[in-house]
């Protein structure tokens, strides 16, 4: 197993807290793979993306405990900047990734490469590269904040993603979307998957976690409660008792199930369901 | 080649001057006029005014006749306000002017005519400034200049922000009209509904103050290495020539300002 994320015993409080925002998790994370992130509110998802960033405790402080390891680096070793390369991060809000400098798609994409001082011919052949696969090419000339949602988000993805991080860390980025703009934001997910990124998604819609990602981290109240392929971990009608939505399919074959009907396996993609239920 | 699209290029001599060049030609203009207000002609500051008409024929030599003209009647209004407020308000010497109980002294026309005048030069160069130069040039040109990336950041974040928080608050009151409330009428009405407004403005901007600081951190704002611009910001080679002849006008108001005390 090449492992590139590592948790030892993590648990983590925010400053001035009474209870620990992570309790005690472990857990690797595999190269090219992608995590689908579940749990209710308050359940620590967006503190445990911001622990893989380093975000936590260098920029929120509080108190660390354990060991967290990045391509097997403990991340309390990695310099000022190392990973801004290495792990790509994307917020919620797509309208607060946009840097606010720049007036352009073409040079807000562009920003982080200049940060990092790369030279200007490159900068122009990666910019356009990721642009085209974001597919906001189109838009290289508007102003970022001209835009709607869905492109802003695609715009803060292409960002980030023109660093060329080997981990990319994506906080509920479709929570602020339509279908469309939700839909444009997971075919550049796809695009990212297999280019063989790893990926960690917080992502409410299982629908879309079901199809996407390859496994999926349940956590509550603090606790990882489940880890596991989607296909075992989204198929688990106790989940729902925890709070947690399953795949409409996946209800949908579990109740056939309950019934006293045999399927071959319990369903959580569309696709899946199609075949499974032409047997009947 | 895309970066090219992304250079500003400008056809008229003024305009495409340094903006460090124009930075302190404006500095020179707010000098002239304070040394301009010294003289007085009946203790008024009147060669302001023909001060400012030759900032004039300087915007419409820069190529932003219009446009500069529009924005000045702006700051023309403010002004004229200012003037009002001072001659009505400030009392002292004689009494030019009385209808009913309102009245204007010597002092505060004085006083109003002097603030005013200075008001409309100085905001006047700015408008120039600004209607010739884009943000994003000068914070460019003062980085290039020696002034930490930070900072030039900073100027250049404050800049744009004014422009964002405009934007944001036109759809907070936008949202606020579909709700029902009342934004437009009268001073007292639209008043009433710009209050409200301001804070669900301003605490959005600090909440997302937070995230806008890790996106920069993610994109390696401080990274401390040697930045690659896209946007070059180049002399054009005129500027010694524009400071020569700003340091030469300021000279001769200075002498004329000294000889005209002499006498």
């Amino acid at each position: 197993m090449d492992t590139i994320i590592e948790f030892k015993n993590v648990t983590y409080q925010y400053p001035l807290t009474k209870i620990p925002a992570i309790k005690n998790i472990s857990f690797q994370m595999e190269k090219g793979k992608l995590y689908g992130v579940i749990g209710g509110n308050g359940a620590g998802k967006t503190t445990l993306c911001a622990l893989i960033r380093g975000f936590a405790p260098s920029f929120f402080k509080g108190e660390l405990q354990g060991e967290i390891f990045i391509d097997k680096k403990n991340i309390k070793q990695y310099q000022n900047g190392e990973l801004s390369l290495k792990i790509g991060y994307v917020f919620q809000n797509p309208f607060n990734q946009i840097s606010g400098v720049k007036d352009s798609v073409f040079e807000e994409v562009a920003y982080g490469l200049e940060n990092f001082g790369v030279p200007m011919a490159e900068i122009e052949e990666r910019v356009v590269s990721i642009m085209k696969k974001t597919d906001i090419l189109s838009l290289a000339e508007k102003n970022p904040f001209d835009l709607s949602g869905g492109q802003q988000q695609r715009v803060a993805l292409a960002s980030i993603l023109v660093l060329e991080p080997d981990i990319l860390v994506i906080d509920e980025p479709t929570s602020q979307l339509d279908p469309e703009g939700t839909e444009s934001v997971f075919r550049v997910i796809k695009a990212m998957k297999e280019m063989k990124k790893t990926v960690i998604l917080v992502e409410h819609k299982v629908d879309l976690l079901a199809e996407y990602a390859d496994e999926i981290l349940v956590l509550k109240g603090g606790e990882l409660i489940r880890k596991g392929k989607n296909q075992e971990v989204l198929t688990d009608i106790s989940l729902m008792e925890e709070g947690v939505l399953l795949p409409q399919m996946a209800i949908l074959g579990n109740m056939i199930v309950q019934s006293g009907r045999k399927l071959q396996e319990i369903p959580i993609t569309q696709k899946q369901a199609e075949r499974i239920f032409s047997q009947f | 080649m895309w970066i090219e699209k992304f250079q500003i290029k400008k056809t008229n001599k003024i305009a495409a001057l340094y903006p460090i060049t124009k930075l302190w030609l404006t500095a020179f203009y707010i000098l002239g006029t304070l040394i301009v207000s010294t003289i007085r002609i009946h203790k008024l500051p009147l060669l302001l005014l023909p001060w400012f008409c030759s900032l004039f024929i300087f915007a419409s030599c820069s190529g932003i006749r219009k446009k500069f003209f529009k924005s000045i009647k702006k700051a023309a209004f403010v002004a004229i306000i200012i003037f009002l407020v001072q001659a009505f308000i400030v009392p002292g010497g004689e009494v030019l002017f009385r209808f009913g109980i309102l009245r204007i002294c010597s002092t505060g026309l004085i006083t109003g005519t002097n603030l005013s005048l200075l008001i409309l030069n100085i905001a006047g160069i700015f408008v120039w400034l600004f209607q010739t130069t884009e943000y994003k040039e000068i914070s460019r040109a003062l980085e290039d200049n020696g002034l930490n990336y930070k900072a030039c950041f900073l100027f250049l974040s404050t800049m744009q922000m004014i422009e964002l928080l405009g934007r944001n608050s036109r759809i907070i009151l936008n949202a606020q009209k579909a709700r029902g409330v009342e934004t437009e009428g009268n001073v007292l009405i639209r008043a009433k509904a710009f209050i409200p407004s301001m804070v669900p403005l301003v605490l959005g901007a600090i909440i997302s103050s937070e995230d806008r600081v890790l996106t920069l951190e993610s994109k390696g704002f401080d990274v401390n290495c040697k930045k690659t611009h896209i946007l070059n910001v180049e002399k054009t080679g005129n500027e010694k020539w524009a400071i020569c002849i700003g340091i030469g006008i300021l000279l001769f108001l200075l002498i004329g300002r000294i000889v005209l005390w002499i006498q």
